[in-house]
Protein backbone atom coordinates (compact mmCIF):
# COMPACT_ATOMS: atom_id res chain seq x y z
CA UNK A 1 0.00 0.00 0.00
CA UNK A 2 1.20 3.43 -1.00
CA UNK A 3 2.27 5.74 1.76
CA UNK A 4 0.93 8.98 1.57
CA UNK A 5 2.07 12.32 3.95
CA UNK A 6 -0.36 15.12 4.40
CA UNK A 7 1.44 18.16 5.76
CA UNK A 8 -0.74 20.93 7.08
CA UNK A 9 -1.87 23.20 10.34
CA UNK A 10 -5.30 23.20 9.71
CA UNK A 11 -6.73 19.65 11.31
CA UNK A 12 -10.39 20.26 9.21
CA UNK A 13 -7.84 20.24 5.47
CA UNK A 14 -5.91 17.09 6.63
CA UNK A 15 -8.97 15.05 7.77
CA UNK A 16 -10.54 16.06 4.41
CA UNK A 17 -7.85 14.91 2.49
CA UNK A 18 -7.14 12.25 4.06
CA UNK A 19 -10.58 11.12 3.67
CA UNK A 20 -10.37 10.98 0.09
CA UNK A 21 -7.10 8.89 -0.31
CA UNK A 22 -8.03 6.07 2.68
CA UNK A 23 -11.06 5.66 0.75
CA UNK A 24 -9.00 5.06 -2.28
CA UNK A 25 -7.16 3.20 -0.67
CA UNK A 26 -3.80 4.93 0.70
CA UNK A 27 -1.72 4.47 3.69
CA UNK A 28 -1.83 8.12 4.79
CA UNK A 29 -0.06 9.51 7.93
CA UNK A 30 -0.33 13.66 9.32
CA UNK A 31 2.24 15.94 10.29
CA UNK A 32 1.59 19.98 11.20
CA UNK A 33 4.36 21.56 10.03
CA UNK A 34 7.72 20.46 8.12
CA UNK A 35 9.92 19.95 11.12
CA UNK A 36 7.21 16.98 12.13
CA UNK A 37 6.98 15.99 8.48
CA UNK A 38 10.74 15.39 8.57
CA UNK A 39 10.58 13.59 11.34
CA UNK A 40 8.15 11.19 10.19
CA UNK A 41 9.83 10.66 6.97
CA UNK A 42 13.08 10.25 8.86
CA UNK A 43 11.58 6.84 10.55
CA UNK A 44 10.07 5.67 7.20
CA UNK A 45 10.09 7.17 3.89
CA UNK A 46 6.72 8.04 1.85
CA UNK A 47 5.64 7.60 -1.70
CA UNK A 48 4.26 10.48 -1.89
CA UNK A 49 3.88 14.03 0.22
CA UNK A 50 0.79 16.58 0.19
CA UNK A 51 2.69 19.88 1.89
CA UNK A 52 0.73 23.54 2.41
CA UNK A 53 2.82 26.68 2.15
CA UNK A 54 1.85 28.71 5.25
CA UNK A 55 2.65 26.37 8.33
CA UNK A 56 3.82 27.62 11.81
CA UNK A 57 7.47 26.21 12.66
CA UNK A 58 8.71 25.33 9.52
CA UNK A 59 6.58 26.44 5.76
CA UNK A 60 6.46 24.25 3.03
CA UNK A 61 9.07 26.07 1.22
CA UNK A 62 11.44 25.13 3.60
CA UNK A 63 10.42 21.48 3.98
CA UNK A 64 10.78 20.80 0.63
CA UNK A 65 14.22 21.97 0.02
CA UNK A 66 15.10 20.14 3.06
CA UNK A 67 13.34 16.92 1.45
CA UNK A 68 15.11 17.76 -1.80
CA UNK A 69 18.72 18.54 -0.39
CA UNK A 70 18.04 15.53 1.89
CA UNK A 71 18.20 11.54 1.44
CA UNK A 72 14.78 11.93 -0.41
CA UNK A 73 15.26 13.86 -3.56
CA UNK A 74 13.01 12.40 -6.10
CA UNK A 75 9.80 11.15 -4.18
CA UNK A 76 7.27 12.91 -5.50
CA UNK A 77 5.47 16.36 -3.59
CA UNK A 78 2.39 18.30 -4.34
CA UNK A 79 2.43 21.46 -2.88
CA UNK A 80 -1.17 22.58 -2.18
CA UNK A 81 -2.20 26.56 -1.49
CA UNK A 82 -4.43 29.14 -1.20
CA UNK A 83 -2.31 31.25 -3.14
CA UNK A 84 -2.76 31.18 -6.77
CA UNK A 85 0.12 33.53 -8.52
CA UNK A 86 1.96 32.40 -10.82
CA UNK A 87 5.23 33.48 -8.20
CA UNK A 88 4.00 31.61 -5.87
CA UNK A 89 4.27 28.81 -8.51
CA UNK A 90 7.12 29.35 -9.31
CA UNK A 91 8.49 29.45 -5.76
CA UNK A 92 6.91 26.25 -4.99
CA UNK A 93 8.68 24.60 -7.99
CA UNK A 94 11.84 26.24 -7.31
CA UNK A 95 11.81 24.51 -4.09
CA UNK A 96 11.05 21.26 -5.37
CA UNK A 97 7.48 20.37 -5.84
CA UNK A 98 6.49 18.56 -8.42
CA UNK A 99 2.83 19.75 -8.68
CA UNK A 100 1.22 23.03 -7.76
CA UNK A 101 -2.62 22.94 -6.32
CA UNK A 102 -4.60 25.37 -5.80
CA UNK A 103 -6.96 25.05 -2.56
CA UNK A 104 -10.18 24.16 -1.96
CA UNK A 105 -9.30 20.70 -4.46
CA UNK A 106 -11.88 18.61 -5.57
CA UNK A 107 -11.71 14.92 -4.60
CA UNK A 108 -11.13 14.21 -8.34
CA UNK A 109 -8.78 16.42 -9.03
CA UNK A 110 -6.27 15.44 -5.68
CA UNK A 111 -7.13 11.39 -7.02
CA UNK A 112 -5.67 11.91 -10.35
CA UNK A 113 -2.82 13.56 -9.22
CA UNK A 114 -1.91 11.76 -6.44
CA UNK A 115 -1.97 8.56 -9.06
CA UNK A 116 -0.31 10.48 -11.52
CA UNK A 117 3.00 11.12 -9.47
CA UNK A 118 2.35 7.62 -8.02
CA UNK A 119 3.23 6.49 -11.44
CA UNK A 120 -0.36 4.24 -11.16
CA UNK A 121 -2.38 6.26 -14.20
CA UNK A 122 -1.63 7.68 -17.69
CA UNK A 123 -1.99 11.63 -17.99
CA UNK B 1 16.95 72.35 56.57
CA UNK B 2 14.86 74.80 54.61
CA UNK B 3 12.01 73.00 53.24
CA UNK B 4 11.63 73.46 49.56
CA UNK B 5 8.42 72.82 48.22
CA UNK B 6 8.05 71.97 44.82
CA UNK B 7 5.96 73.37 41.83
CA UNK B 8 3.29 70.78 40.86
CA UNK B 9 4.96 70.52 37.63
CA UNK B 10 8.40 70.25 38.36
CA UNK B 11 8.37 66.36 38.75
CA UNK B 12 6.40 64.88 35.53
CA UNK B 13 8.72 67.39 33.42
CA UNK B 14 11.71 65.60 35.39
CA UNK B 15 9.89 62.46 34.84
CA UNK B 16 9.23 63.18 30.86
CA UNK B 17 13.05 64.23 30.21
CA UNK B 18 14.11 60.81 31.86
CA UNK B 19 11.96 58.77 29.50
CA UNK B 20 13.16 60.90 26.94
CA UNK B 21 16.91 59.89 27.75
CA UNK B 22 15.67 56.28 28.40
CA UNK B 23 14.07 56.26 24.99
CA UNK B 24 17.07 57.95 23.05
CA UNK B 25 19.51 55.29 25.21
CA UNK B 26 17.14 52.42 23.75
CA UNK B 27 16.81 53.57 20.58
CA UNK B 28 21.02 53.35 20.60
CA UNK B 29 20.86 49.92 21.96
CA UNK B 30 19.29 48.29 19.00
CA UNK B 31 22.72 48.72 16.91
CA UNK B 32 24.15 46.88 19.72
CA UNK B 33 25.79 43.76 18.45
CA UNK B 34 24.86 41.19 21.17
CA UNK B 35 21.16 39.66 20.35
CA UNK B 36 19.94 39.78 24.14
CA UNK B 37 20.71 43.67 24.68
CA UNK B 38 19.32 44.10 20.97
CA UNK B 39 16.09 42.16 22.17
CA UNK B 40 15.77 43.62 25.55
CA UNK B 41 16.01 47.22 24.24
CA UNK B 42 13.42 46.52 21.91
CA UNK B 43 11.25 45.25 24.65
CA UNK B 44 11.36 48.12 26.61
CA UNK B 45 10.59 50.48 23.32
CA UNK B 46 7.34 49.32 24.09
CA UNK B 47 7.08 52.29 26.46
CA UNK B 48 8.56 54.64 24.11
CA UNK B 49 5.64 56.31 21.72
CA UNK B 50 7.79 57.38 19.05
CA UNK B 51 9.74 54.02 18.38
CA UNK B 52 7.98 52.10 16.05
CA UNK B 53 9.88 53.37 12.95
CA UNK B 54 13.03 52.07 14.60
CA UNK B 55 11.94 49.13 14.69
CA UNK B 56 10.65 48.64 11.65
CA UNK B 57 14.01 49.35 10.37
CA UNK B 58 15.57 46.73 12.56
CA UNK B 59 13.09 44.44 11.17
CA UNK B 60 14.66 44.66 7.63
CA UNK B 61 18.21 43.60 8.47
CA UNK B 62 17.83 41.75 11.73
CA UNK B 63 18.77 38.21 11.32
CA UNK B 64 18.23 36.98 14.92
CA UNK B 65 14.68 35.22 15.49
CA UNK B 66 14.27 35.98 19.65
CA UNK B 67 14.71 39.81 18.45
CA UNK B 68 12.58 39.18 15.06
CA UNK B 69 10.13 37.68 17.12
CA UNK B 70 10.03 40.78 19.96
CA UNK B 71 10.06 43.60 17.43
CA UNK B 72 6.97 42.13 15.85
CA UNK B 73 5.28 41.91 19.61
CA UNK B 74 6.33 45.33 20.60
CA UNK B 75 5.18 46.71 17.35
CA UNK B 76 1.91 44.98 17.88
CA UNK B 77 1.87 46.51 21.47
CA UNK B 78 2.91 50.30 19.81
CA UNK B 79 -0.12 49.94 17.90
CA UNK B 80 0.04 53.50 16.57
CA UNK B 81 -0.37 53.93 12.57
CA UNK B 82 3.38 53.14 11.66
CA UNK B 83 3.12 49.73 13.70
CA UNK B 84 -0.20 48.67 11.99
CA UNK B 85 1.11 49.91 8.52
CA UNK B 86 3.95 47.82 8.75
CA UNK B 87 2.23 45.07 10.60
CA UNK B 88 -0.37 44.68 7.34
CA UNK B 89 2.74 44.97 4.98
CA UNK B 90 4.50 42.32 6.96
CA UNK B 91 1.09 40.23 6.34
CA UNK B 92 1.33 41.30 2.59
CA UNK B 93 4.83 39.83 2.13
CA UNK B 94 6.42 37.44 -0.03
CA UNK B 95 8.58 36.19 2.65
CA UNK B 96 7.08 33.29 4.36
CA UNK B 97 8.81 33.12 7.77
CA UNK B 98 7.82 37.47 7.99
CA UNK B 99 4.37 36.52 7.59
CA UNK B 100 4.12 33.89 10.08
CA UNK B 101 6.09 35.60 12.56
CA UNK B 102 3.90 39.00 12.23
CA UNK B 103 0.32 36.54 12.09
CA UNK B 104 2.14 34.90 15.69
CA UNK B 105 2.55 38.07 17.19
CA UNK B 106 -0.67 39.34 16.46
CA UNK B 107 -2.45 36.10 17.84
CA UNK B 108 -1.14 37.14 21.09
CA UNK B 109 -2.46 40.65 21.43
CA UNK B 110 -6.03 40.62 21.33
CA UNK B 111 -6.92 44.16 22.88
CA UNK B 112 -4.09 45.45 20.35
CA UNK B 113 -5.20 43.74 16.99
CA UNK B 114 -8.84 44.11 17.45
CA UNK B 115 -9.15 47.52 16.92
CA UNK B 116 -7.64 46.64 13.52
CA UNK B 117 -9.45 43.59 12.78
CA UNK B 118 -12.19 45.24 11.03
CA UNK B 119 -10.35 46.42 8.43
CA UNK B 120 -7.78 43.34 7.96
CA UNK B 121 -10.94 41.53 7.11
CA UNK B 122 -12.24 44.08 4.88
CA UNK B 123 -8.75 44.08 3.29
CA UNK B 124 -9.18 43.23 -0.75
CA UNK B 125 -6.05 41.20 -1.12
CA UNK B 126 -8.24 37.71 0.07
CA UNK B 127 -4.64 36.40 1.60
CA UNK B 128 -4.37 39.38 3.78
CA UNK B 129 -8.40 38.22 4.96
CA UNK B 130 -6.87 34.66 5.31
CA UNK B 131 -3.86 35.63 7.55
CA UNK B 132 -6.75 37.73 9.67
CA UNK B 133 -8.48 34.63 9.86
CA UNK B 134 -5.33 32.69 11.12
CA UNK B 135 -4.81 35.45 13.56
CA UNK B 136 -8.38 35.01 15.23
CA UNK B 137 -7.62 31.48 15.93
CA UNK B 138 -6.21 31.69 18.82
CA UNK B 139 -7.16 35.85 19.64
CA UNK B 140 -8.69 35.43 23.13
CA UNK B 141 -11.53 38.16 22.36
CA UNK B 142 -15.06 38.37 22.86
CA UNK B 143 -15.71 39.56 18.97
CA UNK B 144 -14.22 36.21 17.31
CA UNK B 145 -17.56 33.91 16.67
CA UNK B 146 -18.93 37.40 15.64
CA UNK B 147 -16.07 38.26 12.87
CA UNK B 148 -16.21 34.87 11.88
CA UNK B 149 -19.83 34.61 11.54
CA UNK B 150 -19.41 37.80 9.16
CA UNK B 151 -16.99 36.68 6.73
CA UNK B 152 -18.76 33.55 6.03
CA UNK B 153 -22.06 35.31 5.56
CA UNK B 154 -19.87 38.33 3.53
CA UNK B 155 -16.93 37.28 2.04
CA UNK B 156 -17.25 36.28 -1.60
CA UNK B 157 -13.68 34.28 -1.68
CA UNK B 158 -13.90 30.42 -1.11
CA UNK B 159 -10.67 29.76 0.93
CA UNK B 160 -11.11 33.06 2.90
CA UNK B 161 -14.08 31.14 3.86
CA UNK B 162 -12.35 27.67 4.38
CA UNK B 163 -10.46 28.82 6.58
CA UNK B 164 -13.39 30.92 8.61
CA UNK B 165 -15.15 27.85 8.93
CA UNK B 166 -12.48 25.73 10.08
CA UNK B 167 -12.22 28.06 13.08
CA UNK B 168 -15.94 28.26 13.77
CA UNK B 169 -16.02 24.69 13.93
CA UNK B 170 -13.80 25.09 17.08
CA UNK B 171 -14.95 28.38 18.63
CA UNK B 172 -18.59 28.59 16.86
CA UNK B 173 -21.85 28.19 18.81
CA UNK B 174 -25.89 27.80 17.66
CA UNK B 175 -25.66 31.23 17.03
CA UNK B 176 -23.55 30.71 13.59
CA UNK B 177 -25.37 27.72 12.48
CA UNK B 178 -27.71 29.37 10.28
CA UNK B 179 -24.68 31.44 8.64
CA UNK B 180 -23.15 27.70 8.38
CA UNK B 181 -26.03 26.38 6.57
CA UNK B 182 -25.80 29.08 3.99
CA UNK B 183 -21.89 28.58 3.26
CA UNK B 184 -23.23 25.74 1.71
CA UNK B 185 -25.48 27.68 -0.55
CA UNK B 186 -23.03 29.93 -1.26
CA UNK B 187 -20.60 27.47 -2.65
CA UNK B 188 -22.99 24.43 -3.48
CA UNK B 189 -20.20 23.48 -5.64
CA UNK B 190 -17.11 23.12 -3.41
CA UNK B 191 -16.95 19.73 -2.23
CA UNK B 192 -14.42 21.05 0.54
CA UNK B 193 -16.82 23.54 2.22
CA UNK B 194 -19.71 21.06 2.00
CA UNK B 195 -16.89 18.59 4.09
CA UNK B 196 -15.90 21.82 6.38
CA UNK B 197 -19.11 23.13 7.15
CA UNK B 198 -20.76 19.41 7.94
CA UNK B 199 -18.41 19.31 10.55
CA UNK B 200 -19.03 22.57 11.91
CA UNK B 201 -22.27 21.83 12.67
CA UNK B 202 -21.20 18.45 14.05
CA UNK B 203 -19.23 19.59 16.38
CA UNK B 204 -21.57 22.64 17.30
CA UNK B 205 -24.34 20.36 18.02
CA UNK B 206 -22.20 18.23 20.85
CA UNK B 207 -21.44 21.07 22.71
Amino acid sequence: MKRILIIDDAATVRMYHRGILEEAGYQVVEAVNGIEAMEKTLVEPFDLYLVDINMPKQDGYGFLSDLRSGELPQTPAIMISTEASSDDRRRAYAAGANLYLIKPVKPVELLLNCRLLLGEASP
Amino acid sequence: MAFIKRQPGEPLQQDERKRERECADLLRQLGDPTPAARRWAVRDLAGCSDSSQALVELLRHEQDSSVREIILTTLTQLGDETAVAALVSYLRSEDVTLRNEAVEAMKSLPDEVSPIMGALLGDPDPDVRIFAVNILESLRHDQVEEWLREVILQDPHVNVCATAVDLLGEVGTSYSREALENLKVRFPDEPYISFATDLALKRIRST
